[in-house]
């Protein structure tokens, strides 16, 4: 054993390296993490949980549990700091031990600190302003519209936006942020580590916020989406936050967890309200009962932000061609509710073949969208 | 002491030609069924037995062989029962067997003596063309739409054996003219609105596109799908033959003229079983749904609702115009070409109009799923019925009349016809060029369509059939217009979740 520990702590690995190699012990967590790394720097922390160097409080006493210290010897093998280092040279990925220079400031006074988070991307965004869109991955059609429009406006306007890359709401924010093509940039923080992709099908999202955003996990590469994970990765979310903007929350949801470390951390919650009855708001519906602050769009919150933000630069950036002649009442029609081409045939009296000419015209335009034979109308690119 | 008579059976849709060989001879009395005979055959044993009796003829203690030539295939069903008594009677000597000469025997007989109308007399008729069938009364008009004239009737066992023994003359058939007892097709006047979703029904029937409906419950999609047969125009003479032997195969009652002359719908429930919609059975490969509906329409109300393997199974005849069913012992082609209508839900709720629908994106997406891509793709049409508004509901007087339009379908399927001899929905894709010629317009928004992805390589394809039947139903003979391709892709709602998902 002592042979190893020679090889490693020999061969000019960083410090680094050795908190990568600890975070992904097995019994390993960021109480007992946090812990080592205050007591004694990497490669010592290394020396003890192979039991080559003495300990003091918490870890002595983990450490007098026979079963752990096997484990530890165990993983100390399996998790040679120079292949986890490779391993995290190879992902490029940043490796940021609390204390580290670049390790985001507003973690440092949390009352639960990471004690190392890895992190793929922008670092330089969490100096930018942040705010948080969470919500239930089982969102209704209105929840991800929301959250999509939301993420949308606040990337216009250059706020980023801090998700958990999950189904539902957070997915469809950073849609939005995406679709935006502004100065706000998609933060997401996840549980598993940088490597493993989930959800699965988040594949293409995960990728672009990598390369156009910031990707954070407090697990080291390798690490699967365990249950556990997920809610101490809500509170990095909170505490990164300027201000926690739930979507849709059912009545016990992921999102409430961040709401509630939000408010421990005095981070502003802000929620929007849904139907009365519909299961995907009561969440929601309940926090702004407690007195969270309404949110109807990303006007409210930029407003929460103190951003001024005038009409006047959004409506002269719009660059749609004008809609002409019939296509005009057809367009006016839509502003009200979306309807089918019979509806809108039906409110202007005119016939299919028009109706149908008219919102083809509109569509192309950009002025109206499609989906499952319904038109609606869409707001400007920019807003 | 040996008699042969001429009978038949049905084998799939299809008639088979039976010689019943009886031969009655001294010995342990004894009524044997030989030459693979089912159980309702192996049965007939009792109820000839029963019915001669009955019928005040002689039963005497003998041996009775019955042999079903050619004994090598398997023979079904109760319409051999007058076959086995006629050949009985004259092989015991009651009926001159030289009487036999000519004629076929068909029909099921009662405990007392009366015979009763079976299932498959169209096929077994038509498979016996060189003989005057004899048939139960109840049977007449199917009979006589196969055979024509010649065809002779009897209500019990007592008047043929009297009309072979010249006793009496075969009862006349019943002469009055048959008028037409089905009820008139549903109207499409009680439709109110709705424009889009009929325009999809008048382009399905004028080009046989196969057409979906998507729309919440209560938006009338069962009412519209019902109002597609009053469109298409009388079954041509050999569908309707088909049809009828079809029909008649399967037990299902026929139209009291004898020839199903109409469209035929069939809305078989979502939990029907594979066998019942493809057909099947072990020995006599019953006809099922997609065949009964041959030359007319299939209807299938919530389509998500079906199994999955059960729809799957729709696709290889969907493709041919006909099921090949192969059991162990047999293997049988029946004719099913049908035009394919279904209607779903957009989601589990029902939904509507954007906003309105109430389902997380989960069981949405599972929603979606169970109706397989290429089940999804085998419907040029695909249309989206909302619920009518108040206005439509309060405006006087209802739409156009299916008169009006089932003209308009007929005159575009006959421009269709006089083209390349099909309908549209069948034009190949190579063919496409010279029989749909596109303006330049509409040339110009499906390469825009296509290029931004809208539609697919596939699609390209059926939007142009489609475009094609519409321009026949505008009259445009040659060119297919910018307006026609966009009414085309108009009526082909995306079922969006997943694509858009991915896509995004």
């Amino acid at each position: 054993m002592s042979r190893l520990g020679d090889a490693v702590s020999g061969g000019g690995t960083p410090p680094e390296a050795f908190v990568a190699s600890l975070a992904g012990f097995r019994h390993m967590n960021l109480h007992r993490l946090g812990a080592l790394l205050r007591h004694h720097s990497p490669a010592e922390a290394w020396q003890v949980v192979l039991g080559e160097c003495p300990s003091t409080g918490l870890i002595s006493r983990v450490l007098a549990q026979d079963d752990v210290r096997a484990m530890w010897r165990r993983c100390a093998g399996e998790r040679p700091p120079a292949e986890v280092w490779q391993r995290c040279c190879d992902l490029g990925l940043e490796v940021l031990p609390y204390g580290h220079e670049r390790y985001p400031a507003g973690l440092l006074d949390d009352p639960l600190p990471p004690p190392v988070l890895f992190a793929r991307g922008n670092l330089g965004l969490l100096a930018g302003r942040r705010v948080a869109i969470v919500g239930t991955r089982n969102a209704t059609a209105a929840g991800r519209e929301a959250a999509r429009s939301i993420g949308h406006g606040l990337a216009v306007a250059g706020v980023h936006v801090l998700s958990g890359l999950a189904r539902g709401v957070d997915g469809h924010a950073h849609r939005g942020v995406l679709a935006a093509e502004g100065e706000g940039r998609p933060i997401g923080i996840v549980a598993s580590g940088l490597d493993v992709v989930y959800p699965r099908e988040h594949r293409d999202l995960w990728e672009a916020t990598g390369n156009c955003g910031l990707l954070l996990s407090e697990a080291p590469p390798g690490v699967e989406p365990e249950a556990y994970r997920f809610p101490l990765r809500n509170r990095i979310v909170a505490a990164l936050a300027e201000v926690v903007v739930v979507v849709e929350s059912r009545e016990r949801g992921g999102s409430l967890i961040t709401a509630a470390q939000a408010v421990e951390r005095d981070v502003p919650v802000m929620a929007v309200p849904g139907p009365v009855g519909t299961r995907a708001a009561v969440g929601t519906n309940r926090l702004l009962c407690d007195g969270a602050t309404p949110v109807l769009s990303a006007d409210d919150v930029l407003t929460a932000l103190s951003f001024q933000h005038g009409r006047s630069a959004v409506i002269a950036a719009d660059l749609r061609a004008r809609p002409r002649g019939n296509d005009i009442g057809v367009y006016r029609v839509l502003r009200n509710d979306p309807r089918t081409i019979d509806g809108v045939a039906l409110a202007l009296g005119i016939s299919l073949v028009d109706a149908a000419m008219s919102l083809a015209r509109l569509e192309s335009a950009g002025w109206v969208a499609q989906a499952d034979g319904w038109f609606e109308c869409v707001g400007s690119p920019l807003r | 002491m040996l008699a042969a008579v001429r009978s038949a059976t049905v084998f799939g849709v299809e008639g088979r030609p039976v010689t019943v060989e009886v031969h009655v001879s001294t010995g342990l009395p004894a009524f044997q069924i030989v030459g693979l005979p089912d159980e309702a055959c192996r049965e007939s044993r009792d109820r000839v037995r029963a019915a001669v009796l009955s019928s005040e003829l002689v039963w005497p203690s003998c041996r009775v062989t019955v042999n079903l030539a050619p004994s090598s295939q398997r023979k079904g069903g109760s319409g051999l029962d007058l076959a086995i008594a006629i050949g009985f009677l004259a092989a015991h000597g009651q009926v001159p067997v030289s009487q036999l000469e000519g004629l076929g025997f068909i029909g099921e007989l009662g405990l007392d003596g009366s015979m009763r109308q079976v299932a498959g007399v169209a096929p077994m008729v038509a498979a016996m063309a060189e003989v005057r069938p004899v048939v139960p009364l109840a049977n007449f008009r199917e009979a006589q739409g196969v055979a024509g004239e010649g065809v002779r009737v009897a209500r019990t066992l007592r008047e043929v054996v009297d009309a072979l023994n010249a006793e009496a003359p075969w009862p006349q058939p019943p002469d009055e003219a048959f008028e037409d007892d089905e009820p008139p097709p549903a109207d499409l006047a009680d439709v109110r609105g709705q424009a889009m979703a009929r325009m999809g029904l008048e382009v399905a029937a004028a080009g046989a596109h196969h057409l979906l409906l998507v729309g919440p419950p209560g938006s009338g999609k069962t009412m519209l799908a019902q109002r597609i047969p009053g469109l298409l125009p009388a079954l041509q003479p050999d569908i309707s033959l088909q049809a009828t032997m079809i029909h008649s195969a399967a037990g299902v009652r026929l139209p009291a003229g004898g020839l199903v002359r109409r469209a035929p719908f069939r809305a078989p429930h979502h939990s029907s079983s594979m066998v019942s919609l493809v057909g099947g059975g072990s020995i006599s490969l019953r006809p099922g749904e997609i065949s009964l509906a041959h030359g007319g329409v299939l209807f299938l109300d919530e389509l998500g609702e079906f199994a999955p393997s059960v729809l799957d199974g729709l696709r290889q005849p969907l493709e041919e115009g006909v099921i090949r069913l192969a059991r162990a012992r047999a293997s049988a082609a029946l004719p099913a070409r049908f035009l394919l209508v279904a209607a779903t839900n957009p989601c589990p709720c029902g939904g509507g109009a954007p906003g309105a629908c109430e389902c997380d994106e989960t069981a949405r997406l599972r929603y979606l799923r169970r109706l397989s891509g290429p089940l999804l793709d085998r419907f040029d049409l695909r249309v989206g019925v909302s619920r009518p508004g108040v206005d439509d509901l309060l405006a006087s007087g209802g739409g156009e009349p299916t008169v009006v339009v089932a003209a308009r379908v007929a005159a575009a399927r006959l421009r269709a016809l006089d083209r390349i001899g099909m309908v549209n929905a069948n034009i190949p894709p190579a063919q496409l060029d010279a029989l749909a010629p596109l303006h330049p317009e509409a040339r110009l928004r499906l390469r825009q369509e296509l290029e931004s992805e809208k539609l697919t390589g596939r699609g390209y394809h059926r939007i142009r059939r489609v475009a094609r039947t519409i321009a026949d139903l505008h009259g445009a003979d040659d060119l297919v217009l910018d307006e026609h391709v966009l009414m085309a892709l108009n009526m082909r709602v995306r079922l969006s979740v997943s694509s858009r998902e991915r896509a995004a």
